[in-house]
């Protein structure tokens, strides 16, 4: 381009900024520059991958066990589980899924031993406060507490992917297929179940 | 030319005093019909060749400090022992960026580009053959790596390596959206490079000036010519891999799956079949600003034409045959991994050919040292350094000591930067009167050579002991007790020096455009078409088409060397010759500017980016290139139809004799 071109580029660029014009493209460019900075954060906590944990033992204070407050008090909020934005953890929950032999009882979702994870039916119920109890604390009839052997970012972890088996995470965070021979549809195909409360299956 | 326009002009003046206003009409019909756009939104229609591949040098520059910048923040990382100021997973990030925006958005682009500048220039002719498609490529290239840089502030950068091997880059451990992005960027910038390639092909072999036959095309151009012909074979491997990569992540199939019946080698073997010759692909265009150069600086036409040319092609054919030296550590048979070992030898051959051409070309000449022709000395000492190393990687046993250790990094960054960087400086050096109108600051430029050159040295050298010390790449951080302290320490040093070199570069740019000595049209005394005409070059390019008698076009040209009459100067016409001997075959109009390039690259671009979120954005977007597409068509029929009768009823004014009574003139046959 010579440089006769750019001046008058330039000149343009500088008519089409003339005042009548500036204001609303000004605003224009404040609100796309908070969107940005909106997405920005949003993706920025959607990729972040904590690399260092606290250890085993430190434990999350909001779950409580009971909907029963003394005095009355109101509900406590349904406690969120901070990893479910987070394809990297629901990842790493895959991973502990099987290292921690999870799939020992629970098989890939299917049930045998434990009860299934990937249908529409739980019996301690399918909040993350619910799940993470039942992996620390453990529940009657063979359920394990996992209380001081696993980190709780690790439950977290685990949590989030327990629910993404039944398709209850967003579909861009579930897993996709894995690098090995898959018995059942990756948990980001898997459709939605809707939870619903059951009692003990009876003992055989 | 220029000059000899301006004489023919002068004398014109004064012999007869009709033939000028006639001369000057119908120069400022051709600034008019060729005239680039103006005004914002226009900007985006520009189809001239030179516009879109100085936007595509500047926009490749600008990766190019960006992965420098990476680079830097890296070898801060490193100087020291186990320093905290990147964290593991950041640092992935950044090695990665570095040598995907290196390799994707910088060397391959920036070589292309410098092609879409100067071979229609060098070939005589005033546009490259389809003047939208080029700049439809060129838009995607921008979206493509605009993808993956704000996928990266937003911390949704790639984190497995520039090559992005399966299993890690795969579904199961590479979760989110970052590899996506990678793998749709690099399906967008391949388009571009194919895009290129194409375009670089048919112009040279359909609009050369006549009489520049095959035989005497300039050695840039052949070496233009061979890198296009390796682009359209290499890149559609990478193009599937990165689509099948998708495919494995988004939608659960199993090509890289061996569980399954697919395999993980597959995709390395589909990523060096591109990935071997894409080293090529960025080296051979070098290889041509080092002919350029070396004729122009020795002022004698580089020794062993034939050869060179030879050489060029036996390159990257030979280029196809070695992809799997990259993978010596994979469970191969042995049968191919010595057949490999001697295919990746054998590319010394042509490689030591040219090297001793352009030696026999300095010796005993007179070598004008300036900046252009000492950047291609550093290259010669660079790219040998590099070449040895090479031959240490090739053989297996060796490579499997090395393999994944530093010493690979120190041998690819000796043969890239030594291989395509300095030879790309100096080439920009050259080249700079001509993009500019004026000379760059030659105490600067040295300034910039010697910084970068003794800066590149002091990075790389150590890197090849601490490979043999063990060090591994792609670590983000090391115990003090390894001892790789000190060498480390130095490549972060001369890291710094580089950077001091790359912001001399751009001051010199800087200072050089606005203060420099005019150049003229052929300050060098080159011997190529591109400095025939002013400098920067008009529109158009050429006042007249010149015709070629020799190798070195302006060098052999007299003052009867014909030119070409008869190219309307109502539309945007070119002459098309034959492909061997570049005789005048016919007429062709090139369609003008157009909105339409831009638009479509954008439906693809929503193809390509949406797609990583969900499968409807594929439908959608064919529907809106679709459109784009059909109006891409339909404005170019409409433009061609008004236009034709006037141009008709006016073309025989451009056929009256031509205003240089002595010389001979080639008539374009309709």
């Amino acid at each position: 381009m010579k440089r006769g071109d750019l001046k008058s580029e330039i000149t343009n660029l500088r008519f089409c900024l003339s005042p009548s014009v500036r204001r609303p493209s000004a605003r224009a460019c404040v609100v796309a520059a908070w969107l940005a900075v909106v997405v920005a954060l949003a993706a920025c906590e959607r990729e972040k991958r904590e690399t260092v944990e606290a250890a085993p033992g430190a434990r999350t204070e909001a779950i409580s066990l009971s909907d029963l407050r003394p005095g009355g008090g109101s509900q406590p909020g349904e406690t969120k589980n901070p990893d479910e934005g987070r394809a990297y953890d629901i990842s790493q929950g895959k991973q502990f899924f099987s290292y921690y032999n999870c799939a020992g009882c629970h098989f890939n979702g299917g049930g045998g031993i434990g009860p299934p994870l990937m249908d529409d039916k739980w019996i301690y119920g399918s909040d993350p406060a619910n799940i993470y109890e039942t992996i620390v604390e453990g529940r009657p009839n063979g359920m394990p507490s996992f209380r001081g052997k696993i980190t709780d970012a690790q439950v977290w972890q685990l949590v989030g992917y327990v629910r993404s088996m039944s398709g209850q995470l967003p579909k861009d965070v579930s897993p996709t297929r894995s690098d090995h021979m898959n018995a059942r549809k990756s948990e980001q195909t898997t459709e939605k179940e809707q939870p619903k409360k059951t009692t003990l299956p009876e003992t055989k | 030319m220029a000059r000899e326009n301006e004489k023919e002009r002068e004398e014109a003046k004064q012999d007869d005093a009709v033939a000028l206003p006639v001369e000057g009409e119908r120069l400022r019909e051709l600034e008019e019909t060729w005239k680039s756009p103006r005004g914002v939104w226009k900007f985006l229609t520009d189809t001239n060749h030179k516009v879109i591949a100085m936007r595509y040098v500047v926009t490749a520059f600008v990766f190019f400090l960006l992965a420098g910048l990476e680079a830097a923040v890296m070898r801060l990382q490193l100087a020291r022992p186990e320093s905290r100021i990147l964290t593991p997973d950041l640092y992935d990030q950044f090695f990665t960026m570095h040598g995907t925006t290196m390799m994707f958005l910088f060397a391959v682009p920036i070589m292309e580009a410098m092609g879409l500048y100067f071979v229609p220039m060098m070939i005589g002719t005033r546009n490259v053959a389809f003047p939208r498609m080029n700049a439809f490529g060129y838009y995607t290239y921008l979206i493509g790596g605009l993808l993956l840089y704000i996928g990266f502030f937003l911390h949704v950068g790639p984190d497995a390596g520039w090559f992005a091997y399966v299993p890690l880059s795969g579904p199961q451990f590479s979760p989110g959206k970052r590899i996506d992005i990678w793998a749709q960027m690099i399906t967008f910038t391949e388009i571009a490079a194919l895009v290129g390639a194409v375009e670089i092909i048919v112009t040279v072999f359909k609009q050369r000036a006549p009489g520049m036959t095959l035989n005497r095309l300039p050695l840039f151009v052949w070496a233009q010519l061979v890198t296009s012909f390796m682009i359209i074979f290499s890149m559609p491997a990478v193009m599937m891999a990165s689509g099948m990569l998708a495919m494995d992540r988004l939608v659960d199939t199993h090509f890289f799956n061996p569980a399954e019946g697919g395999d993980a080698l597959l995709y390395q073997h589909l990523f060096w079949f591109f990935g071997h010759p894409e080293v090529y692909i960025i080296f051979i265009p070098a290889l041509g600003f080092v002919s350029s150069i070396v004729a122009t600086f020795t002022r004698r036409p580089v020794f062993g034409y034939l050869a060179m040319v030879l050489s060029l092609i036996a390159t990257a054919f030979i280029g196809f045959g070695l992809w799997v030296h990259h993978m010596f550590a994979t469970p191969l048979p042995q049968l191919g991994q010595s057949f490999f070992t001697g295919a990746s030898m054998m590319i010394a051959i042509p490689s030591g050919v040219q090297i001793f051409c352009w030696i026999a070309t300095m010796w005993r000449g007179k070598l004008r040292l300036k900046t252009p022709m000492v950047f291609v000395l550093g290259f010669f000492a660079i790219f040998v350094l590099g070449g040895l190393s090479g031959i240490i990687l090739a053989s297996v046993p060796l490579d499997w000591q090395v393999h994944d250790t530093y010493f690979v990094v120190a041998h690819f960054h000796y043969v890239l930067i030594g291989g395509a960087v300095f030879p790309l400086f100096g080439a920009m050096h050259y080249w700079y009167p001509k993009w500019t109108g004026r000379m760059i600051s030659e105490r600067l430029g040295m300034l910039t050579f010697w910084l970068l050159f003794v800066g590149f040295n002091l990075v790389f050298f150590p890197m090849h002991q601490l490979g043999l010390k063990g060090m591994p790449r792609r670590v983000y951080t090391y115990l003090p007790e390894t001892g790789w302290g000190s060498l480390n320490m130095i490549a972060s040093v001369g890291a710094a020096l580089m950077a001091l070199g790359v912001v001399t570069f751009l001051a010199n740019v800087w200072a050089s455009r606005r203060a420099g000595v005019l150049a003229g049209a052929n300050p060098w005394y080159a011997d190529t078409l591109e400095w025939a005409t002013e400098s920067p070059a008009p529109d158009y390019n050429f006042a007249n088409i010149p015709t070629v008698e020799g190798r070195s076009a302006l060098w052999e040209m007299k003052d009867d060397t014909p030119i070409v009459v008869g190219l309307s100067t109502e539309c945007r016409e070119v002459l098309c010759t034959h492909i061997m001997d570049a005789e005048p075959d016919h007429r062709y109009e090139l369609p003008g500017p157009s909105i339409f390039p831009v638009l479509t690259a954008l439906a693809v671009g929503v193809a390509f980016t949406a797609g990583i979120f969900t499968p409807w954005a594929f439908p959608v977007s064919a529907v809106l290139s679709g459109a784009s597409l059909y109006g891409w068509f339909w404005s170019n029929r409409n433009s061609k139809n008004e236009p034709v009768k006037e141009r008709r009823a006016r073309t025989d004014k451009a056929d009256r004799p031509s205003p240089r009574p002595a010389a001979r003139t080639v008539e374009g046959e309709a």
